[in-house]
């Protein structure tokens, strides 16, 4: 009841420290206090760096006006001391939805038609993912639930914001006070926000992580173009706030440590530092996070134990979830070691009650608790640039502070009061009284009882004894009253009510017995329980918890240690040079810094190089895979018909195991391409499999750029349902137009921007700047023939099309993939000058495969076609060689021409044989060395080297599998005992991991798990 | 003469191209054949360099070394060439589907969840252009399988060579095909489109219903002469008196032990694992339990991230090794049939297999589970003359050149639709003949 009127007369605004003017008239009395209070002989935690014992702390109207050791008391303070309690300034969570409106996702109706436009009315942007408009300020409203679970854990203030789209507007500083709103917001526009999640948005663009890094690129060029020509142009209120934002802090939210660098590449392009919230798992790439020199929020979400007790469940468990599962709770100090600056949220959390034992789990392994305060005072309120508010206890600053009875880390600790500006939220009684101790308890004539309170302030809990019989009473203490029920005797049946009063060290009162009659009791304090010892601040700190290593990649089979560029050695080797000296017995081949530096016969071994016996052996080119879609995030942006403007680069998942089977199968390099959803797709990424690289290191530097476009059922959308019907172009005939279209605008972009760059600096200056469009931009550079074209291809008819197309426009297709009817065609390809990238033997799964043979690459090659074997598929990828090889059993190519069809014939196609595809002096050290002819069905890569470091090393398999299983079998041991102690547990979940190919389409797929399945 | 033969071929492949058809299927064996000089496999682990085989009226008379008397056959001279008895393959949809994007052309499945009485063979399709790519690979037998449900159907063992399918086929409903309710069930999240296997809440619901099923069943086959006759229960019978296999698909550990011990209480006298994938976490219990495994295709990746990468290819040779009877198939994509023979050669390679331990996989071990093997599975005599005559080892990609084929003795054209289109599209660019 109490708390039911206090919480009335707050929310009335009435009992508030005053305001000098407020605009709302009030029904009622004026009820302005001056709200002065002073806080006396308290330890104040003023900032992390600050402590001041015995000090005191002085409010006025909301704000900090003195904190020291020697302030005087103006009169007409209320005085509380608070001899053996402490203020620490209270938290501030900057990575908040406090107040905000939920976020409906849209339903993933696959039955239903896509949906191409914007649904939103109104002058906003074209895509409804841009939600820069959206502003907190104006959506904020106050949640007593909400605020009041916020201030037991100790906050004092959040900024808050939309989670909502991939602009998500600006965010609103507001304190947690139960008044209205207008009295909690402190200040509006505090922030920026982005993400990569397109959030409620049902409108089909973007549908992958790539598009919405695509999308977020444009609108920051659209914005600039805005701004340059305002007035000019269309009105758009979405990028008109777009603009206004960009003088704000920026938060980035991601939701993988791979994210922060995707999310600060964009940063860089823009010339903007954000601050990105994390996901917790930044520790597994700490390195690239702290070159990105991006300031962090993180969460404390850790994960919870897997229930391991059955062995065989237990090895549906990855070493992956296993290891993050136990150092989680060290990512805090993990960044706090490399000096990464960070703020922590409780944002995340399964339930906020995890919040304080998380953050203690965090100090136990390694955080300091000065650290961890900073984490959440003084660096949010500084990145955000609100520490003229909040933050610390320096007057001026707004009255924001906590009382707690101990260190606010402890877990004895109890945090009794949370003022915010100014006004008082009471949890527990600062002056309540500690019962703990033993009494003599009679009741009416029975006086062999004791009762015995124990716990802590706040916290009590209650014995009583019987001689040696032991009783818990349900006892409840409001004030000075007492309750106790209690069933005294086990045989008797029947519950002694007691009622009654407390007076210094006694209660007293009158109950009644189980029979019904009335008795007087009295209960007198005869000894005092002693405090336990508490350790002070951070001194008897025990030491920090233990745990694995950090791996590269975070998955089983990473390396503690990178692999590194070695001096070797192969001796006396078969080698398979594809140069014009074919395959040389007993040669021997040197590497050295990463490149090929000779080959020859009987080479002295240089001083420190690892020699490697290469006899019975054969020794080739890393295989090169012109089709892949492995280590990758998302593979198709089909929300239009035409997204050049992706680009594969900005989704490389490094972490995918699919990166170490296919270097067990000889792969060193893969062009990790678009899908093929849409008629033009988006731009390749080439890479090196360098297992325990960054997505950056991976990149293969000064690669040509590469674009993927497609053809056929998959671009007319022939198999995804009925109800997907509507998107341009829905037949062949369509297709030929879309090209036709995009080139006709892109060559007009390219020419308007020529004009444009033409211009004088006056006649810039009067001129209005083109807008910068990156999907023209990507369309132009190949009408530049700075980009090239692969091209997923099946039927004759559309693959002489676009050619066709490419010859009006003066340029050439560069490779079409997939290609299965290139036999059909192969003339037409060789005039014109295209390449072919096929599988050996693939056909039908669908109509417009029928007539696809395997002779196809062995016609093509013969027609004079540089023709490749590629695999779109990470099992295949790992025994190309077979799929080279019957290139020899169909159409008779011979091994030498087989063999190139995986190394330098992709190579040429991806205009890298002058790095890659040969062993000659000077290339780059990619080489194999296999047990048998490497065309064999027995063959199999013993050694698999990328710029001269060994990656994959069939005689280091065994150990590293051992290895791999003894980390396991610790983790799972941790595990057990975790459970044992009381841990709660998750059932292991089998994920099976997805395996794309390049039909695969996020979310636009009409039938569901079985279509997902269907191949290419 | 092998010239001749050859340019014969030649010009009926050319022949045939015209009408773009399969070619016709084969006339009986009209007179006994001796094919000499090349090695060959008999299937069960043994070599005979050099040897001779002999084969009339569909029949192996004998097979041996250089000295075996022909008896008057018909003499090819095979020198240098290696014979294998034709490969089978099970677990397959050859025959039954065509184009898989195009569902007129599927019939695999049925609807409903406990089919045992439909049957694959009906369904055959002895015209099916997938055939013969599949025969020149040296495949000549494929079990016609059922999918779907609960109990999709029986099987039975296809000839790839046939005016039909009562012609085509060798065995018929040879076994029946139960999906065993699994721990884990497959989860497929619209979020990020993966697959989680969760816990299977219905697992016991299921068992349930098959308890009862195959309870019914065994009862109902006691009966004399039942009341009511019951399709299901009629051809439920061969289960319980050994005629028919029970071929239960299970992947996972717990579910192999399951599915088995529940075959063995309910009275299924052969009971087969099909799939497998974890058979090496029980391989004590398949060994004592005496199972044969027919596993899914080897060239698959691992299951889980931290699994060896060479899991798949090393699994036929672990449980071999440890006693086990296994079959390879190449179950999911029909029209990568022909890369059978491929996934033996990877067994053997990745997993230290010997070769002909590996081609038994794909020929006598595929027999003996099936119950085929007095007829097919090894060249030995009085067994089917259903064999193929090879360049090279048949399990390497690049000597596998099929070049003759033989099923009971009929000479099998060996024209395919491929062949034909590479034929005609060599000629347009003026390229000679080279491969196969």
């Amino acid at each position: 009841m109490r708390k039911l009127l206090l919480t009335a007369l707050l929310a009335a605004g009435m009992i508030q420290a005053g305001r000098a003017q407020v605009t709302f008239p009030r029904n009622g009395v004026y009820d302005e206090r001056p709200g002065l209070y002073a806080f006396t002989n308290a330890t104040i935690i003023v900032d992390p760096q600050t402590t001041l014992e015995n000090a005191t702390l002085l409010i006025r109207n909301g704000r900090i006006e003195a904190v020291g050791k020697t302030v005087s008391l103006p009169s007409g303070a209320v005085v509380a001391d608070l001899k053996g309690k402490r203020i620490y300034p209270a938290l501030v969570d900057i990575e908040s939805d406090y107040g905000m409106p939920a976020v409906q996702r849209a339903p993933n109706n696959f039955r239903a038609a896509p949906q191409y436009e914007s649904a939103r009315k109104g002058a906003y942007n074209w895509n409804q993912a841009i939600q820069s408009e959206a502003d907190a300020g104006l959506l904020f409203k106050t949640n007593p639930a909400q605020s009041n679970e916020l201030r037991r854990l100790g906050f004092g203030a959040v900024v808050t914001h939309h989670h909502d789209g991939i602009a998500r507007g600006n965010s609103v500083f507001v304190t947690l006070a139960d008044e209205r709103e207008n009295n909690v917001v402190i200040r509006n526009r505090v922030s920026a926000h982005y993400s990569f999640s397109k959030g409620s948005s049902g409108q089909a663009y973007p549908n992958s992580l790539m598009g919405s890094v695509a999308l977020l690129r444009q609108t920051y060029f659209d914005a600039d173009w805005y701004r340059k020509t305002i007035g000019k142009t269309e009105a758009n209120l979405s990028l008109e706030a777009f603009n206004q934002l960009q003088n704000l802090p920026s938060v980035f939210e991601v939701s993988d440590k791979l994210g922060v660098l995707r999310a600060d590449k964009i940063g860089d392009e823009f010339g903007i530092q954000y601050i990105i919230k994390g996901a917790g798992d930044e520790y597994q790439r700490i390195d690239e996070i702290k070159a990105t020199g991006a300031a962090l929020i993180v969460p404390l979400n850790f994960p919870q134990a897997y229930d391991v007790e059955d062995a065989w469940d237990a090895d549906n468990v990855t070493l992956a979830e296993l290891k993050h599962w136990e150092m989680a709770p060290a990512n805090p100090s993990l960044l706090a070691k490399a000096g990464i600056p960070f703020a922590l949220t409780s944002a995340g959390l399964k339930s906020r009650s995890e919040f304080w034992p998380n953050l203690r789990k965090t100090i136990d392994y390694g955080l300091t608790e000065q650290q961890a305060l900073a984490a959440l005072t003084t660096i949010p309120a500084k990145m955000l640039k609100i520490d003229n508010e909040v933050g610390s206890l320096k007057p001026g600053l707004l009255a924001n502070f906590l009382i707690t009875s101990d260190n606010l880390f402890s877990p004895e600790n109890i945090i009794l009061e949370n003022w915010v500006r100014g006004a008082q939220y009471l949890y527990t009684d600062k002056n309540a009284p500690d019962l703990r101790g033993t009494y003599t308890l009679t009741i009416g004539d029975r006086s062999n009882l004791k009762l015995i309170i124990g716990g802590k302030p706040g916290k009590f809990d209650y014995q009583i004894t019987a001689d040696s019989a032991r009783m818990t009473p349900k006892v409840s203490v409001n004030n000075d009253l007492i309750s106790i029920q209690v069933q005294l005797d086990k045989q008797a049946t029947g519950t002694t009510r007691l009622s009654g009063y407390r007076e210094g060290n006694t209660f007293r009162g009158d109950g009644d017995l189980p029979d019904g009659k009335t008795v007087k009791w009295i209960a007198t304090r005869t000894e005092t329980a002693a405090d336990p010892a508490r350790p002070a601040a951070d001194t008897a700190r025990k030491a920090p918890v233990r745990y694995g290593k950090v791996i590269y990649p975070f998955v089983g089979m990473g390396n503690v240690e990178k692999p590194k560029a070695q001096t070797l050695l192969i001796r006396n080797a078969t080698v398979w040079t594809n140069e014009k000296e074919g395959v040389l017995q007993n040669a021997d081949v040197l590497v050295q810094n990463g490149k090929i530096a000779q080959v020859g016969r009987g080479l002295p071994a240089p001083a420190g190089a690892r020699v490697l016996d290469g006899t019975g052996k054969h020794l080739t080119n890393g295989i090169i895979d012109e089709h892949s879609h492995i280590a990758l995030f998302s593979i198709n942006e089909g929300g239009q018909t035409s997204s050049a403007e992706v680009r594969m680069a900005d989704v490389i998942d490094s972490d995918d195991i699919n990166i170490y089977r296919q270097l067990a199968g000889g792969v060193t390099t893969s062009q990790l391409l678009h899908g093929s959803a849409n008629s033009i797709g988006g731009q390749s990424a080439i890479v090196k499999l360098k297992w325990g690289a960054s997505p950056q290191e991976m990149l293969l530097n000064g690669a040509d750029g590469f674009i993927k476009f497609a053809l056929g059922e998959n671009v007319k959308q022939a198999n995804w349902g009925d109800a997907v019907r509507i998107r341009f172009p829905q037949s062949r005939m369509g297709v030929e137009q879309v090209y036709y279209d995009h080139f006709t605008r892109a060559r007009e972009y390219d020419n308007t921007w020529k004009a444009y760059n033409a211009l004088n600096v006056k006649e810039k200056a009067k001129a209005s700047p083109p807008r910068r469009d990156i999907e023209l931009e990507a369309l132009a550079e190949i009408l530049n023939k700075k980009r090239f074209i692969t091209c997923h291809s099946y039927v004759q008819s559309e693959i002489n099309m676009l050619m066709k197309v490419a010859d009006s426009l003066g340029f050439k297709v560069n490779t079409f993939t997939h290609i299965l009817e290139g036999y059909k065609l192969a003339d037409k390809m060789a005039r014109h000058g295209a390449g072919g990238s096929s599988f050996a033997d693939w056909w039908a799964y669908k109509m417009e495969v029928k007539d696809a043979i395997p002779y196809n690459a062995a016609l093509m090659h013969k027609a004079g076609v540089t023709v490749s074997i590629n695999s779109d598929d990470a099992e295949m990828a790992r025994r190309l060689n077979q799929e080279a090889a019957k290139t020899v059993e169909y159409g008779g190519m011979t091994e030498e021409d087989a063999w190139k069809m995986v190394t330098l014939n992709p190579a040429r196609l991806l205009h890298l044989d002058n790095r890659l595809g040969s062993i000659r002096a000077g290339k780059d050290a990619d080489l194999v060395l296999w047990n048998n002819n490497p065309l064999s069905i027995y063959a199999r890569p013993e050694k698999t080297i990328i710029d001269g470091a060994v990656y994959f090393d069939l005689q280091e398999e065994d150990r590293k599998r051992d290895q791999l299983q003894e980390e396991r079998a610790r983790l799972i041991q941790k595990m057990l005992s975790a459970k044992a102690g009381g841990a709660q547990t998750q059932k292991p979940v089998f994920r099976r991991q997805r395996m794309w190919h390049c039909e695969d389409v996020e979310g636009m797929m009409a039938e569901g798990e079985e279509k997902m399945e269907e191949k290419k | 003469m092998k010239k001749i033969l050859i340019s014969i071929a030649g010009l009926l492949g050319i022949a045939l191209s015209v009408s773009a058809q399969n070619p016709a299927p084969s006339r009986p064996q009209a007179r006994p054949i001796a094919l000499s000089g090349a090695t060959i496999h008999v299937g069960n682990g043994q070599v005979i360099p050099n040897g001779i085989i002999v084969f009339d009226k569909g029949v192996i008379t004998a097979v041996g070394d250089a000295n075996t008397p022909t008896n008057g056959a018909q003499v090819i001279e095979v020198a240098g060439k290696h014979i294998y008895p034709g490969l089978i393959s099970p677990a397959s949809t050859v025959g039954l589907q065509e184009v898989a994007s195009v569902r007129a052309t599927l019939d695999f499945q049925e609807v409903g969840y406990l089919n045992p009485n439909i049957r694959a063979l009906i369904a055959y399709n002895t015209d099916s252009e997938i055939i013969p790519t599949i025969r020149n690979n040296g495949i000549l037998l494929t079990q016609a399988m059922p999918q779907g449900g609960v109990i999709s159907g029986s099987s039975s063992v296809m000839q790839t060579d046939g005016w039909n399918w009562e012609d085509a086929v060798l065995k018929a409903d040879d076994g029946i095909w139960l999906n065993w309710p699994g721990y884990f069930s497959r989860d497929f999240d619209f979020e990020n489109f993966g697959v989680t296997l969760k816990k299977n809440e219905r697992r016991q619901d299921g068992i349930n219903v098959l308890t009862a099923t195959f309870g019914d069943a065994k009862a109902y086959s006691e009966l004399k002469k039942p009341a009511t006759a019951n399709l299901r229960f009629e051809a439920m019978k061969g289960l319980f008196d050994g005629s028919r296999c029970l071929y239960i698909r299970a992947d996972y550990g717990k579910d192999i032990i399951e599915a088995v011990k529940f075959a063995k209480q309910m009275g299924v006298r052969k009971p087969v694992i099909v799939g497998g994938d974890d058979a090496a976490r029980v391989v004590d219990f398949l060994k004592e339990n005496n199972i044969p495994v027919i596993l899914n295709p080897l060239h698959r990746l691992p299951n889980r991230q931290d699994e060896e990468v060479d899991r798949p290819y090393r699994l036929p040779s672990i449980l071999h090794k440890a006693g086990v009877k296994v079959a390879l198939s190449y179950a999911e994509e029909w029209w990568r049939t022909r890369n059978l023979p491929f996934l033996a050669g990877t067994a053997a390679g990745f997993g230290g297999l010997d070769k002909e331990e590996a081609l038994k996989m794909i020929t006598s071990n595929t027999a003996g589970i099936m119950g085929i093997d007095k007829q097919v599975g090894t060249l030995e005599k009085g067994k089917h003359a259903t064999l193929v005559v090879s360049k090279g080892d048949l399990l390497d990609m690049r000597t596998n050149v099929v070049e003759q084929a033989y099923i009971q003795g009929r000479t099998i054209n060996l024209d395919d639709k491929h062949k034909r289109l590479y034929n005609i599209y060599r000629e347009k660019y003026g390229q000679e003949q080279t491969g196969k």
